[in-house]
């Protein structure tokens, strides 16, 4: 019993973790079709500037992590306009082209700018407590993360659903000429959610930092994890990615207490099966 | 003009070993790439299957040359045909579930496959010798005449052929009906099934195909090395594969020689005289290939008339 | 053309190319990762051999010794290969040096035999390593060398049942197998081995599992970076200490990446060979020179394998020149003062010789800062699984 608890909440907040970090990924695969390879790049600038604000200048944490945030979005914005837009075209060889390229240079900045040693994030004495679930201890900061992943998904819910950005964006994605003939500015919208989608990773990278902590080499490292919770979600579809993000936050987990030895192949096995069974993903728009 | 380019590449091979006697090692690192990144020009640029897993092939072919050389028979082509075999059979059994998807699936089914491939190496580590790598890999000369020298002098020259031979295999194939079938595949698999192909199998063959060279380039490198390492399944090198076949064009096999060439000595450069910050040098020149010349470095020609000739959408 | 043409005549050609204007110029090659996941090993050793020539001159002898470095990326034996074949007959090397993974070292094994070319390994911590090239030294540690004095230890404080969390990978096995022998050969129990998968992100669930059978210590080994910052973050996180399982580890605690862990760290216990508080004139004047070089730099067990390393160069040097036989010959029983303490080759293994130190983390009231405080010394021993 306390076996299947523990696994349900390591799983649930590793789940989250991925969840926050890949959504944005998965927006951009599906409404601009394009395959963002540099995304976790903005997972890693977003804990990089973190770093930059709380260790070097001294800022405290709940200042530095908006700023943090802001500041990935504030990079985000003109890369979007300056080399995804010019992409968005592209056949997809050239988008993974392009995006590796991108991810090649913002590898080595972060290396040249803070070097190539873990980037830590100390969290406050906050998050950092241990808290007593009865059965066991668990660091308040998974609490916290599963709160946050949760208040991810609602707020986009919120946003997709029930706001007018939210109707031009559902419009953008289902027909991007038609948006555009009845007079919505693709152009922004693209730019919003590619924006919403870089600051989502950075939060995703900030309050990652524990499991998947960040160096430069952040973005290679992790691209293949959150190109599976996409692939696996199904592409675009924003309640796919949180299915799969947990499903594979518990699948890995439960594989890790019950069958460590052959953890990781039967991890990929079961990936394999999904994906042969469903190829579109969980929620994939065919 | 396509016609001349391998003759060219050919030309250029033979000159550079004399040009450049000392990095005879790295120029052999070169050929082995490049029957890699041929391998996947024929699975993605022929037949149109997106894949970042083209390394679970050629690491099957590196531990199985390797395996066979210390255990069965030292002879190098020997140690090829075991290679190619275990590249062929992996693509084989892997592909007849892969080609069942499309698009960003197919690349993920890939990965797991390498990834997968990765882990089994490193678990039967008495087999393989897991992380420190597969030692003891000792050849026999060449034909029984040439051993392998310090220098490398064999060891390209022995690439080279392999290479050579390879592309020329291809240049045939992609001229004989299976070929051209593939290509109609690429471009409008609807209609190819509507003709009576079966689009499933022929790329369930190609992909076998691409697998036993890619396993052949595995081979190779184990035989030069004389060591196999658990990085010859990794994702970075398959992502490497596709960057390089992208970077000089998809579907001409020249285009994999001169992309290959192109990344692999722009690194070697750049890393010679910056070892800390080159990959600044490199996601420049990939961004640069991207936006000047889309269809890769193999249009270079077509855009320069292009920009000469005072045509504005060289890029289009 | 056997081996040895091929070598005579690649001797031949480079020296019509390069002539002799470099003659008393004494090269080498350093092959380590700069770039990627492990680039952090690269600027280790840089930042510690820019120490050591700041300390010691840029001269050994009569000859002016000069480094090269080659970036080999991470584990990548065919790339060690060919850069190390590039030094040798292009550059031009008399000594090869750095390799922090084990198949890059073995990559070269073969060249360094037959060009008799000294080549030190600055990490690589696979015992058998030094088999295979009689021109091997190794001025780092191996992983029984820091491993058994550990389990012994931890037998004679008492601790009679012990959970080993290991990656499963060869150096991890490694570590597992010599803390369970050395252990149990003093009647301790190991009553569970628990092997972690190299992509392991969330080290939760080892963590609980060790925490439910209760044992008086857990043993860990990971590779360095992230799977060590990680592990050890979650076992400080989730009240092991406090239910009294003690941690034993060894570089988990190293220091570039020790401020990171934060005061939770405050207590862990390892055995390892260097810490960056080592109390000596000689580990005060490395530390100074190097953050005179670059302020930001902390040395830590690649930094010193690296400057010892140097050290063993510029007595090779020295002492024979470029002759690679001579050179390993007149260090095998070479006895120095290192920044770790002292050290001496093992002729027949061609490992250092060291200390092993019990170390507790603890705040340095002076600095504020996070260390690794030695408690007192172990052992003093060469590598232990050379038979093994």
């Amino acid at each position: 019993m306390s076996l299947l608890l523990n696994i349900a909440v390591d799983g649930v907040a590793y789940g989250m973790i991925l969840f926050m970090i890949a959504v944005g990924l998965s927006v951009t695969m599906g409404l601009m079709r394009v395959v963002n390879l540099a995304h976790g790049g903005f997972a890693m600038i977003g804990g990089a500037l973190a770093h930059w604000l709380l260790q070097d200048l001294g800022f405290g944490f709940w200042l530095a992590v908006p700023l943090a945030v802001a500041g990935t979005v504030a990079l985000a914005l003109p890369l979007e306009r300056l080399i995804y837009r010019r992409i968005y075209d592209f056949g997809e060889l050239q988008q993974v082209l392009a995006t590796i390229g991108l991810t090649f240079l913002m590898i080595a900045s972060v290396n040249l700018w803070q070097g190539s040693s873990l980037l830590s994030i100390p969290l406050p004495s906050a998050l950092s407590q241990p808290v007593d679930l009865g059965f066991r201890t668990l660091p308040f900061h998974r609490i916290f993360v599963i709160a946050l992943g949760l208040a991810v998904i609602i707020g986009l819910w919120w946003l997709i659903d029930r706001t007018r950005f939210g109707i031009k964006l559902r419009a953008a994605v289902d027909n991007r000429a038609t948006a555009s003939s009845i007079g919505i500015d693709t152009g922004k919208i693209y730019m919003a959610s590619f924006g919403i989608g870089a600051g989502l990773a950075a939060i995703g990278g900030i309050f990652g930092a524990e499991l998947l902590p960040i160096d430069a080499y952040y973005p290679l490292r992790y691209m293949v994890l959150f190109l599976i919770v996409v692939a696996i979600g199904g592409m675009g579809s924003i309640p796919g990615s949180f299915a799969a993000a947990l499903g594979i936050g518990l699948t890995e987990t439960a594989a890790r207490y019950l069958v460590p030895d052959i953890a990781t192949i039967a991890f990929f096995a079961l990936v394999i099966a999904l994906l042969a069974l469903r190829p579109q993903g969980l929620m994939g728009r065919a | 003009m396509g016609r001349f380019v391998p003759l060219i590449l050919l030309a250029v091979a033979v000159g550079l070993y004399f040009l450049l006697p000392y990095n005879l090692a790295f120029l052999t690192r070169i050929l082995i790439m490049v029957l890699l990144v041929l391998s996947l020009d024929l699975v993605l640029g022929y037949a149109g299957i997106a894949t970042l897993g083209q390394a679970a092939m050629y690491g099957a072919g590196a531990y199985a040359a390797g395996l066979f050389a210390i255990h069965v028979w030292a002879d190098p082509l020997a140690g090829l045909v075991a290679g190619a075999v275990a590249g062929a059979i992996l693509a084989l059994v892997s592909g007849l579930v892969i080609l069942r998807a499309q698009g960003l699936t197919v690349i993920m089914l890939t990965i797991a496959v390498a990834q997968i491939c990765a882990e089994i190496a490193n678990r039967a580590r008495d087999i393989t010798g897991g992380a420190d790598g597969l030692r003891g890999i000792r050849m026999d000369p060449v034909l029984g005449l040439f051993e392998f020298d310090f220098v490398g002098q064999v060891g390209y020259w022995y690439a080279l052929i392999v290479v050579a031979v390879i592309f020329c295999f291809l240049m045939v194939l992609g001229r004989s009906s299976f070929g051209l079938s593939l290509r109609g595949i690429h471009e409008s698999p609807a209609r190819m099934g509507a003709i009576g192909v079966s689009v499933y199998w022929r790329r369930v063959a190609a992909y076998t195909i691409g697998g036993a060279i890619a396993g052949i380039a595995g081979a190779l490198t184990a035989q030069i090395t004389q060591l196999v390492s658990l990085e010859t399944f990794a994702f970075v090198l398959s992502a490497e594969a596709l960057i390089m076949l992208i970077l000089g064009g998809t579907g001409r096999l020249y285009g994999a020689a001169i992309g290959t060439f192109v990344f692999m000595w722009a690194h070697h450069t750049a890393a010679s005289n910056d070892p800390f910050n080159w990959l600044f040098v490199i996601g420049a020149m990939v961004l640069a290939v991207v936006f000047l010349l889309p269809k890769g470095l193999i249009s270079m020609p077509a855009a320069l008339t292009q920009i000469f000739k005072g045509g504005r959408d060289a890029g289009t | 053309m056997s081996l040895k043409q091929g070598a005579a005549l690649a001797l031949a050609i480079a020296t019509c190319v390069t002539g002799a204007a470099w003659a008393d110029t004494i090269k080498v090659g350093v092959i380590a990762s700069f770039s990627g996941p492990f680039a952090q090993y690269g600027t280790q050793y840089r930042q510690a051999i820019e120490a050591y020539q700041a300390q010691h001159g840029k001269t050994a002898g009569e000859h002016e010794i000069e480094f090269i470095y080659k970036d080999v990326g991470g584990t990548n034996p065919d790339q060690a290969r060919a850069l190390a074949q590039e030094l040798l007959i292009r550059d031009r090397v008399d000594y090869l040096a750095g390799f922090t993974f084990t198949p890059n070292a073995l990559a070269v094994a073969s060249m360094a035999t037959q060009s008799e070319t000294p080549t030190v390994i600055f990490n690589a911590a696979t015992s058998a390593i030094n088999k295979d090239s009689e021109f091997f030294l190794r001025t780092s540690y191996t992983l029984w060398q820091v491993s058994v004095p550990l389990a012994e230890w931890a037998y004679d404080q008492g601790i009679r049942t012990v959970a080993t969390t290991v990656t499963d990978y060869g150096p991890g096995i490694d570590a597992e197998n010599a803390f369970r022998e050395a252990f149990e050969a003093k009647g301790g129990e190991v009553i569970d081995e628990i092997r972690m998968p190299l992509s392991t992100t969330d080290f939760t669930p080892f963590i609980q599992r060790v925490r439910d059978q209760k044992p008086d210590a857990v043993f860990a080994f990971l590779p360095g970076g992230p799977p060590t910052f990680t592990f050890t973050k979650t076992y400080n996180e989730n009240g092991l200490k406090a239910e009294g399982i003690r941690f034993l580890g060894t570089a988990e605690t190293e220091e570039v990446n020790l401020q990171g862990l934060g005061d939770a760290a405050i207590g862990l216990t390892t055995a390892y060979h260097y810490s960056g508080a080592h109390d000596s004139d000689a580990n005060r004047a490395f530390l100074a020179k190097l953050n005179e070089l670059d302020p930001k730099a902390i040395a830590n067990w690649a930094s010193v394998g690296a400057y010892d390393g140097v050290h063993l160069i510029y007595q090779m040097v020295a002492a024979a020149g470029s002759d690679g036989p001579a050179a390993v010959e007149a260090v095998k029983s070479l006895e120095w003062e290192s920044p770790r303490g002292p050290l001496k080759m093992d002729p027949e293994t061609r490992t250092v010789i060291q200390n092993v130190y019990i170390r507790e983390v603890e705040r340095n009231p002076d600095t504020n800062l996070l260390q690794n405080t030695e408690k007192g010394i172990i052992a003093t021993v060469g590598d232990l699984g050379w038979d093994k």
